[in-house]
């Protein structure tokens, strides 16, 4: 089913993109007639697209451009040739403010004899030479703090304690002279014995 | 047969001004063409294209090969038109009548009389390009490129979008525009309204 809006939509496309559209258009005389119209249209736009003006117009278009780009030349050169000046200006003007303390010294300074200004510089430049000497003298290299592990003999104690137990003899009342052997005479036995064997240690340890 | 136009461009890029003029020689009609579409007045439109030549001189050291070089000079073009329609530099609007033109092709007037720019058909297509550059006048500056790019140079929707900034369909409803614009001014019958313009004004 034919339908002129949809068509026309699409008329700007067909004309265009040179669409075959013939099948569409045979149906409506409308729509046929409005194809023609913009096709003639952009032919006639078309007809523009090819330049009109002379070759004299067109040498002259290009000398004016050829002017032009001289000067956009010229301009830039000149551009950049004063920024190179700026920036040389700019270079001796930060050396002025550089030296200015220098300066200011030199317009403020007491007169000294020459002899003794020679004297002190010669001074100064042997001071300094040597303190570039000191300062080249080789430093020797810091002490290193090394741990080495040291094994010692630990003195070993043995400490042997014997318990020696000796029957206690009841006594009965009898004479004291009859019974008593004469090995033993004198000899009062303790409660306990105690032995103490110290082995490799002072004689004030405990 | 000419030098090509990468040696052309190589030696431009070395500042040979010579060789970047032949350059200009050989592309100046086409960006000429669609400046003096887009303005309004000769004088702009020269003004126009030799800024566009301009840029492309000042530019050229970027150019690297990757595209076409007139490829590369229709992107400076397309961008210097869309920074003129922001900028105050279209002098007059609308002002462009065959006696303006046949002014800048002839220095004397007097020349005019039997010189082929008197031609009738010179004459003729110079009162079609009066009626074009009206009918141009009265669409905003980008629908205006849109058309030509898409009418004078081919480029598809999608690539004018690009260049344009702009979405495709904002393209599209230009193209139209510009097209059914035209159609009124340049058909015969340009004083009934066209069902076209009605349909048009909804796209």
């Amino acid at each position: 089913m034919h339908n002129c809006r949809e068509v026309k939509e699409r008329l700007i496309e067909m004309v265009l993109d040179g669409v075959d559209c013939a099948a569409e258009l045979d149906e409506c005389v409308d729509c046929r007639t409005e194809f023609a119209a913009l096709n003639a249209t952009l032919r006639m736009t078309r007809r523009l697209s090819e330049d009109t003006s002379d070759d004299k117009y067109w040498s002259g278009y290009h000398e004016r451009l050829r002017q032009k780009l001289f000067m956009s030349e010229e301009s830039s050169h000149a551009k950049a040739q004063r920024r190179e000046e700026g920036a040389k200006k700019n270079r001796a003007s930060d050396l002025r403010l550089l030296f200015a303390p220098l300066r200011l010294c030199v317009r403020t300074a007491v007169r000294v004899p020459v002899p003794l200004v020679v004297l002190t510089i010669l001074a100064f430049a042997a001071l300094s030479m040597f303190a570039v000497r000191a300062a080249r003298r080789p430093t020797t290299p810091s002490q290193v703090i090394v741990h080495v592990p040291v094994e010692v003999p630990v003195v070993q104690e043995k400490v042997v304690t014997r318990v020696v137990y000796r029957e206690r003899r009841v006594s009965t009342r009898k004479s004291p002279d009859a019974e008593i052997p004469a090995s033993l005479n004198g000899f009062k036995p303790t409660d306990d014995v105690k032995l103490v064997v110290i082995k490799g240690g002072t004689p004030y340890e405990k | 047969m000419g030098e090509s136009d990468a040696d052309l461009i190589k030696r431009a890029q070395l500042r040979d001004l010579d060789a970047f003029c032949v350059l200009a020689e050989r592309y100046a009609r086409r960006i000429h063409l669609l400046a003096s579409h887009y303005c309004q007045n000769p004088q702009d439109a020269e003004d126009l294209s030799q800024e566009v030549w301009l840029k492309a001189y000042q530019g050229l050291q970027t150019f690297r090969f990757d595209s076409s070089f007139y490829t590369w000079l229709r992107r400076i073009t397309i961008n210097t038109f869309l920074n003129h329609r922001r900028s105050n530099f279209f002098r007059r609007r609308g002002h462009t009548t065959v006696v303006q033109l046949l002014q800048i092709d002839s220095d004397d007037s007097g020349e005019l009389v039997g010189s082929s720019s008197a031609s009738p058909e010179n004459i003729y297509n110079k009162l079609l390009f009066e009626s074009v550059v009206n009918a141009l006048a009265e669409l905003t500056p980008s629908q205006r490129l849109a058309f030509l790019l898409r009418h004078y140079e081919g480029m598809s929707y999608e690539e004018i979008a690009n260049a344009m900034n702009c979405s495709t369909g904002t393209v599209k409803k230009g193209v139209w525009r510009t097209i059914v614009k035209l159609r009124a001014r340049l058909s015969p019958a340009a004083e009934t309204p066209e069902p076209l313009t009605d349909l048009a004004s909804e796209y």
